[in-house]
């Protein structure tokens, strides 16, 4: 039994390690980013951004992205309305503070790439594909993305009104090696 | 008539201008948050000015229409049109650098109060009845 168990461990350390390698490049996020959304009524940003971004150009199916949206640091420009999106009318932050986006697949599209994962929010979980693009910079890189969402899928806000159902969101976040 | 109207409204704009000017400053210092990019110092002080000038047209008009009814009316028009305009300011949508959006009414409500407060205030040095 003794015999085996060093050559287990080292095949275990060589597996182990190979894996680091496969693994992709992880970013940090700078700061500078962008999460915005826009509908023919309302538009604004989100502040709190954080997470974790792992990406690989040359393999982007050993990526990760794991970020979170701190739903409480949205801007509209307009206090009233910052107030209004924050009540449990529409996102409700006590709730549910953040919006939650966690990868499961990514594929390489055109010039950019696609990655899958399910997005949370307000309490519903539900798949979204993100169709994004990487850019090498000085300082590091730069992801920028953009995709439209129902809102009436995560049940923010009542169906109908002023505020447009589909809502765009645009990404842009600057990152750190 | 129309003369000493406009001096006054042109005196109180440019009084109220000033009052608002300090009172930026002194909103800036108290909140840290900057709105120069919303309300620069010239806008401020030509929105006074603009609103002491339409005062005095107004004031002008009424009293030449209304007679001695005609100051009563304004005085109530002027205070009632300075509380409709803080519609603009709740409406307003900032840029989005501004992180505290909120607390652009605290510094620009008081301020469409400043015309009226300055020509009620300087009223009797110009016109007197």
């Amino acid at each position: 039994m003794k015999k085996i168990i060093y050559p287990v461990i080292a095949v275990a350390l060589l597996v182990g390690s190979a894996f680091t390698f496969i693994a992709g490049q992880n970013w940090q996020i700078a700061d500078g980013y962008s999460i915005a959304f826009s509908s023919n009524d309302a538009s604004g940003i989100f502040k709190g951004f954080k997470g974790t971004l792992v990406f690989d150009e040359a393999n982007p199916a050993g990526s990760k992205f794991d970020v979170t949206v701190d739903v409480a640091t949205i801007n509209t420009g307009n206090g009233l309305q910052n107030k209004h999106a924050k009540s449990d009318e529409w996102f409700d932050v006590t709730k549910y503070p953040t919006i939650h986006f966690a990868s499961q697949k990514f594929v390489k599209a055109g010039s950019g790439y696609q990655v899958t994962g399910d997005l949370e929010a307000h309490g519903v979980k539900k798949p979204v594909t993100i169709p994004f693009s990487f850019a090498k910079t000085a300082k590091g890189g730069q992801f920028t993305g953009s995709f439209n969402l129902n809102r009436n899928d995560f049940k923010i806000g009542k169906p109908g009104g002023d505020v447009g159902e589909e809502i765009k969101v645009d990404l842009s976040v600057p990152v750190t090696k | 008539m129309f003369k000493k109207a406009l001096l006054l409204g042109i005196v109180s704009g440019l009084l109220a201008g000033v009052a608002a000017l300090v009172y930026a400053k002194v909103y800036y210092s108290s909140t840290e948050e900057d709105f120069s990019k919303v309300a620069w110092p010239v806008r401020i002080v030509a929105a006074s000015l603009f609103g002491g000038v339409l005062a005095a047209i107004g004031y002008w008009a009424l009293d030449k229409v209304l007679k001695q009814k005609g100051e009563i009316i304004f005085n109530l028009l002027f205070t009632t049109l300075s509380f409709v305009s803080l519609l603009a300011p709740f409406a307003a949508k900032l840029p989005l650098e501004i992180q505290n959006p909120a607390l652009f009414y605290g510094m620009a409500v008081p301020m469409h109060f400043f015309p009226a407060l300055a020509w009620f205030t300087i009223k009797p040095l110009f016109i007197k009845k």
